[in-house]
């Protein structure tokens, strides 16, 4: 590869907001016992108080301090992006690469399970799972994953059926390189861009997830989640507290998912050469 | 692979999404642990049911025997349309799911054409003339606008429009016992849907333009549109006529895809906005803890959706002659 998308990254402008936002919501999630001075499941007995010194972002309708909530609520919706993107991109490379690699009846029956895994509506099998299992987190990082990784395995797998064409690839097999070794020292780092967008993506699409699924309601009770805060504050518009309760958590939510749009979107533009150098850049 | 098979197996997929979503319906409430007609019903229904009541349904259900016949208990249901009793709304889960979807099919009609239309217009147009200020602009903004969550943008249109300027009605898809007539009622209807709409089109624009945008820029560098050039075509002819019209294949591909994404984004519009339709529906069902509606509106939402690929996929096929051609 002449040309390494990922370290195109920190040269593109709207990649690099993007990262700025990513990292402002890392830190946050990273340093929130620090930043914040209540505990988020704490009662401190008032609700709906004023911002103040004592509660950045004043209390919501129990009594919670809503800035240490939103700091550990980051915690929450960076584990679950995280979480399926490492899981859901771990089948997809596995899958696809070994569908191209051994071909065959491998290959049709895998085809045929990730065509069949992408016509069912995910957020609906979700709700379904969720409203009769117990909603927890290591339940809802299974199933976006389950649902995920079909999207991935098809891209992986026309990649490396094209990867497998080229010469380096045959020169390779006439050296006597088996199979195994084809897939880790020769298609596998080439794939690496390609993963890496596709991570970016599933993290993104996790994120929201995560947060509709918490604003509807079908969420683990204990948990601290943006979009159940948004529901919670959805319940209260007509009283002052959106502006510290409902907006914020809103923005919050808006920077992790404008942050992870930006680079995708710039990583797709680094991979696909015909569309480069032509957005919000003047061209000449 | 020819068009015939084609066409087959992606049928054979849709047919696969749907068994497996009647599958989850079937077994979820029964694999729960303790009595089924608990988990079909849900414990705050069973507290107001009588016992004969709970015997008709045990006998409706089959929940005595072994679970083929469940099974086959729970197919013909389907196949008579009955899809359970709502014990929250105490009617039938069809009619409430009747009541309730026309607002919905109006909302996202509305949406899918207004979004469309307006993302390929503004994407011929910013295509067209890349890198100019506009183009910038419109790249930039839209960017920025589907960044957002679908659910944040219905919010904030609601906390600017309803709360702050107070312009719009905050929740409902008509002013209840108005009593208004012909061209008020009308009038009315559409004052209530102008936020939802306008949300659900902000979300859903992103998508169209950008693809619009980009498959522009490819095409412009191709040699039919210099031959449209070279002929004398007007600007207008080459873009909507040559360029747009080459458009027509990726976003009719990427509108099908988009349609659970629709779907979806209605459901959480119509709660933020109160607005009668599946979304609000599926809400209170959530909240009530109503199982068989639940379940109702998701099958049925399944099956707009799964209808709606299809037919995205069938339509495919007759707009490229390309793919007619080749074989």
């Amino acid at each position: 590869m002449h040309i390494n998308p990922m370290r195109e990254l920190f040269f593109d402008p709207l990649a690099r907001i993007g990262l700025v936002m990513l990292a402002a919501i890392f830190l946050m999630a990273a340093f929130a016992p620090l930043l914040c001075a209540n505990s988020p499941d704490d009662y401190t007995g008032q609700i709906f108080m004023r911002p103040s010194s004592g509660h950045l972002l004043g209390t919501d309708s129990m009594g919670q301090d809503i800035w240490s909530r939103l700091l550990y609520g980051a915690r929450t919706s960076l584990a679950v992006a995280v979480a399926v993107a490492v899981l859901s991109a771990s089948l997809s490379v596995f899958i696809g690469a070994t569908s191209a690699l051994m071909g065959g009846l491998y290959e049709t029956f895998w085809m045929r399970v990730v065509d069949a895994l992408t016509s069912i509506p995910t957020i609906i099998v979700m709700i379904l799972v969720a409203a009769y299992l117990r909603p927890s987190l290591m339940l809802l990082i299974l199933l976006l994953s389950a649902f995920f990784w079909p999207g991935g395995a098809r891209i992986v797998r026309s990649q490396s059926l094209s990867l497998i064409e080229r010469m380096h690839i045959s020169a390779a097999l006439t050296f006597g390189s088996g199979r195994r070794q084809i897939l880790a020292n020769h298609i596998l780092p080439d794939l690496s861009p390609i993963v890496f967008a596709m991570m970016i993506q599933d993290a993104r699409r996790a994120v929201f997830m995560e947060a509709g699924l918490a604003f509807l309601g079908v969420s683990d009770p204990t948990m601290i989640s943006w979009g159940k805060m948004m529901h919670q504050a959805l319940a209260f518009t007509y009283l002052d507290v959106w502006q510290w309760w409902l907006l914020p958590t809103g923005l919050a939510l808006s920077l992790t998912l404008m942050g992870l749009s930006f680079i995708g979107f710039s990583l797709e533009t680094a991979m696909n050469p015909r569309l480069k150098g032509n957005l919000l850049r003047r061209e000449g | 692979m020819n068009r015939e098979q084609n066409s087959r197996t992606s049928i054979l997929n849709y047919i696969i999404a749907l068994a497996v979503i009647f599958a989850l319906n079937f077994i979820l409430p029964r694999m729960m642990p303790g009595d089924p007609l608990h988990a079909i019903y849900g414990d705050e229904a069973l507290v107001a049911m009588t016992p004969q009541m709970e015997a008709s349904l045990i006998r409706e259900f089959a929940l005595d025997r072994s679970w083929t016949d469940q099974l086959l208990a729970y197919v013909i249901n389907l196949l008579h349309c009955d899809l359970g009793f709502s014990y929250y709304y105490r009617t039938q889960v069809s009619s409430v799911i009747m009541g309730a979807l026309p607002w919905t099919l109006l909302l996202t009609g509305l949406a899918l054409i207004i979004a469309t239309a307006l993302g390929i217009i503004l994407g011929i147009e910013s295509g067209w003339q890349r890198g100019a200020t506009l183009d910038r602009c419109l790249v930039a903004g839209l960017m920025f606008l589907s960044g957002f969550p679908d659910f944040f943008v219905g919010i904030i249109l609601l906390l600017i429009f309803g709360v702050s300027l107070n312009m719009a009605p905050l929740s409902g898809a008509v002013t209840p016992y108005a009593g208004l007539k012909g061209l008020d009622y009308l009038l009315d209807a559409l004052m209530h849907l102008i936020l939802p709409l306008a949300s659900l089109v902000a979300v859903q624009l992103g998508a169209v333009y950008l693809l619009t945008r980009n498959t522009i820029v490819t095409l412009l560098g191709e040699s039919f549109i210099l031959t449209a050039r070279a002929k004398g075509c007007s600007d207008l002819c080459i873009k909507y006529s040559h360029a747009g019209r080459n458009c027509l294949l990726p976003v009719t591909t990427a509108t099908g895809l988009r349609i659970p994404h629709l779907f979806t984004g209605a459901l959480f519009i119509e709660i933020i906005f109160s607005y009668p339709g599946l979304g609000s529906l599926l809400n209170s069902a959530l909240d009530a803890r109503d199982y068989p509606l639940i379940q109702g509106i998701l099958l049925i939402v399944t099956i707009a959706v799964l209808t709606a690929n299809l037919l995205v996929d069938l339509l495919y096929k007759r707009l490229d002659p390309r793919v007619k051609y080749a074989h």
